[in-house]
């Protein structure tokens, strides 16, 4: 069960604006701010007219400069923001461009809410950013585990220790966990932290 | 007509599957050659000699009341084996009545189905099923049309919408497959699920695959074999009961190795759907036992001869590691080093 | 294709519904329903000539649910190669003509929230299947409809009664015209826009689309254009060891057919890809016509869409 090299894995890149589409917007969480800031700075000098539709949704402490754009919100936490985000996409149109900067779990939750919307690739960049901490779910109880940084990790829901693939789920928003020791009970390879 | 089947086979627990000397003989062998190697291996979905595993579209075998049985204990265990995304209706009907057509029409002695118009009447004899229906109303039937049809069906059946130029897997029924999560893979694209596969994407192998289906034909199905090995004649090695099974991997010896380990072979087929313009993709189980395998002494030397040489990435993929060289070991005193012929029927 | 998977129908019904269009009626000639469908799909109709054979794509313009028959809509062609003056010269009540399997390259979006359908003229036809899938659902939906005149607008009475203010109807007589703009900048998240008639409104929806910032996944088109005609030129085919004459009015694809060799094709139309074969050799210039080969691939001269497109040359020789 120790499989590497997985193709399922998402990939990212780091952000650059889309000037194809007519109105933008941005969610930034912890060190996303400065990547925004980035495509925001790049939309002014490659499409200053779509500055005036651009909406920003942030929350991290850097300090953003609002840069002409249409409006800027600030949150605490990462669910208020998510809030905000979905009442953003209800009355967002077609031409619109979704950019996702911040941890890699934060990023697949905002995918499962832009996936309620039929936005797809072509419409939505990522850059992860912050920690690697995956999102598990535990493929024989279901429960998904928050937070974890290690190749191997103990189920929050059964308790078995789990293998940490590369194997991920846009709809779960999870990589999948799979018990490591069926048939060594007890037998665990060496715990590393690897998801910092 | 009882005869024909088995029905108190069971595929867990005091595992009594056992494959008749004709089940043996039209065992769907998936090496024409003494080594193994990943291929686009798609072809056509045509009719096959009589009584082979490829005679009719959807095969019915010895095992066929039992297997039914089995996927029922699952699903009550474990209801999310099956699982439609609301999109899927239409899909779901057409699949419903792809099987419903092709058994009635292939097994008039099993199965039959009589239509006026959308009133339908479908009789499954074997499982004593007997049920009117309104064809693409929900309400009429006792339980979602794929799973309403699935339980009366061998194999696995995943269903997937085409849009977007890719193949996305929205709905199934999954009960046999060998080590993968419906659950976990649900609103998954062609290559996303099919990401942990090793070494294939170096090959374009799902590159080629996903063109091919998506020009997939209304009325030209096509099929290919995929194989691994199982530990008992289990049915449902799906990752989520993989405490349970898993064990049994070490309990292989290389005396016990012919009774114990099974090849698995599945059989998959390929059909485009006409009202969701969707694709069914049946996977279809066969087990078959190392020594019920090696009572054909060319298929003896073949299967040692291909495990022998096996790609190591495929060896850990497909589970092998632990009892791979038991097989081997118990697989040697048939192998005297005659050449075997290419191709994969009996003799 | 092959040609022994086709269906045998019997012309049941014949009617003129505009000066051009002609609607036709077609039943399985064994009995029984014709095989179901996807809306948005296509048949190719394999019309026998007293000269040659005409393979023509139309789509399927009745309801996926009634599968007793078959409606298409013929619209006559005036540079026509014979295909269309065929079907409004030769085919009556009663003609037989083999159908292949309908094929779906031009299905709605499943899971898009609302859809926008564009029409111009015989591009009506796909949509009235589709409006029988969408009709009634939870998904919203609308239809612009482009005719040159009242005279000329196919189906607009059932259209209407069925259904009614989802349709919006545009006469160029009246100097009616779709405000594209208008409606490509005000969609909702989700939308998919469909359009289907002639080249130069296909070109207007894909290219206003763009301006407005849609992915090119959310924009689907069908064109059924017949194949470009030009000078004659031969074509040697490596595998039958044959040479193929491609006279100025048939395609390429056409010529190696009635050579008796058969080239797999769904559409027929330079779109699908189907039948993509690969160039041995080339002393001249490919004439590409396609919209499915990328330009690179157009400008390596290894590859042609033999439906629609031509060469210019001294030898081509095809892996065929």
């Amino acid at each position: 069960m120790l499989i590497t090299g997985i193709k399922s894995k998402p990939v990212y890149a780091p952000l650059c604006a889309d000037v194809t589409g007519r109105h933008h917007l941005m969610l930034g969480v912890g060190l996303g701010g400065a990547a925004l800031l980035r495509v925001v700075a790049e939309l002014e000098t490659a499409a200053p007219a779509a500055l005036a539709t651009t909406r920003v949704l942030l929350a991290a402490e850097d300090t953003f400069e609002r840069t002409g754009i249409a409006s800027l919100a600030r949150f605490d936490d990462q669910a208020p923001l998510l809030e905000a985000f979905t009442t953003a996409l209800e009355g967002s149109l077609m031409g619109t461009r979704l950019y996702v900067a911040g941890p890699e779990s934060f990023i697949g939750r905002a995918m499962q809410i832009a996936l309620r919307f039929n936005l797809n690739k072509d419409e939505i960049r990522a850059e992860e950013c912050g920690t690697l901490a995956r999102r598990v779910r535990c493929v024989h109880c279901r429960t998904t585990t928050e937070e974890v940084r290690t190749n191997i990790v103990r189920c929050a829901g059964c308790d078995r220790w789990l293998l940490v693939r590369d194997h991920y789920s846009r709809r779960l928003a999870a990589y999948m966990g799979v018990m490591v020791d069926a048939e060594a009970p007890g037998e665990l390879p060496p715990i590393r932290e690897i998801y910092l | 007509m009882s005869a024909l089947f088995k029905p108190d086979e069971t595929f867990r627990d005091d595992f009594t599957f056992r494959n008749s000397p004709a089940a043996i003989r039209r065992f769907p062998l998936p090496f024409a050659e003494d080594q193994y190697m990943y291929s686009v291996n798609i072809e056509p979905h045509l009719p096959g000699p009589r009584g082979s595993v490829l005679e009719f579209g959807f095969d019915v075998d010895e095992h066929y009341v039992a297997e039914c049985r089995e996927r029922n204990l699952v699903l009550a265990a474990e209801p999310l084996r099956f699982q439609a995304l609301p999109h899927m209706m239409s899909a779901q009907w057409d699949c419903l009545e792809l099987l419903m057509e092709s058994l009635a029409r292939d097994y008039p002695a099993h199965f039959s189905l009589t239509r006026q118009g959308n009133r339908w009447h479908w009789i499954n004899r074997p499982l004593g099923i007997d049920q009117h229906f309104t064809f693409g109303d929900p309400a009429t039937l006792p339980r979602e049309p794929l799973d309403y049809i699935g339980r009366q069906a061998q194999g696995d059946f995943v269903v997937m919408d085409q849009r977007e130029g890719d193949l996305w897997t929205e709905a199934g029924v999954v009960t046999t497959q060998a080590d993968w999560s419906l659950d976990f893979d649900v609103g998954m694209t062609f290559k996303e699920w099919h990401g942990p596969v090793p070494l294939a994407h170096e090959m374009n192998v799902f590159d080629r695959a996903l063109k091919y289906l998506l020009a997939l034909r209304l009325g030209q199905p096509v099929r290919r074999l995929n194989w691994t090995m199982t530990i008992n004649p289990r049915l449902d090695t799906s990752p989520e009961n993989y405490p349970y099974w898993g064990p049994d991997r070490t309990r292989v010896t290389a005396r016990n190795a012919g009774e114990l380990v099974h090849l698995r072979v599945e059989m998959q087929t390929l059909w485009r759907l006409p009202r969701s313009n969707g694709v069914m993709f049946g996977i279809r189980c066969y087990l078959i036992s190392v020594a019920e395998l090696a009572t054909v002494p060319h298929w003896a030397r073949r299967m040692h001869r291909v495990l022998k040489d096996l790609h190591p990435a495929l060896v850990d993929y497909k589970g092998l590691t632990r009892y791979r060289d038991a097989v081997v070991e118990w697989l040697a005193p048939f192998d005297d080093g005659t050449p075997t012929s290419p191709g994969t029927a009996p003799e | 294709m092959n040609e022994a998977q086709t269906i045998a129908v019997e012309v049941t019904a014949v009617e003129q519904v505009t000066p051009l269009i002609r609607h036709f009626t077609l039943k399985a000639a064994a009995g029984g329903a014709l095989p179901a469908f996807s809306g948005g799909s296509h048949i190719i109709v394999v019309m026998r000539g007293a000269a040659r054979i005409h393979r023509n794509p139309y789509s399927l313009l009745s309801s996926p649910h009634a599968l007793d028959t078959y409606e298409i809509g013929v619209r006559r062609m005036e540079e026509s190669r014979g295909g269309s003056q065929f079907m409004h010269d030769s085919v009556t009540v009663g003609s037989r003509l083999d159908i292949a399997h309908p094929v779906n390259l031009f299905p709605l979006d499943k899971i898009a929230r609302k859809h926008v359908l564009i029409a111009g003229g015989i591009g009506i036809t796909p949509f009235l299947a589709q409006l029988e899938d969408l009709h009634g659902g939870a998904v919203p939906y609308e239809l612009h409809y482009s005719v040159r005149s009242p005279e000329h607008s196919a189906f607009l009475g059932r259209l209407q009664e069925r259904e009614g203010g989802h349709v919006h109807l545009y006469y160029d007589s009246a100097g009616q015209a779709i405000d594209f703009d208008g409606l490509l900048s005000r969609q909702p998240l989700g939308t998919h826009v469909y359009v289907c008639g002639p080249a130069g409104l296909i070109e207007r929806v894909i290219g206003t689309a763009k301006t407005w910032g849609w992915p090119a996944s959310h924009v689907h088109w069908e064109q059924f254009s017949a194949p470009p005609v030009g000078d004659a030129f031969d074509v040697f085919l490596a595998r039958a060891q044959c040479t193929v004459h491609v006279a100025p009015d048939r395609s390429l694809l056409e010529s190696i057919e009635a050579a008796g060799v058969e080239v797999p094709y769904l559409c027929r139309g330079g779109v699908c890809g189907f039948c993509q074969t690969r160039v041995l050799e080339l002393d001249g210039e490919l004439q590409h016509n396609d919209h499915f080969l990328s330009d690179r691939e157009k400008a390596g001269g290894r590859t042609i869409m033999p439906c629609v497109s031509r060469a210019r040359c001294k030898t081509l020789v095809l892996d065929l």
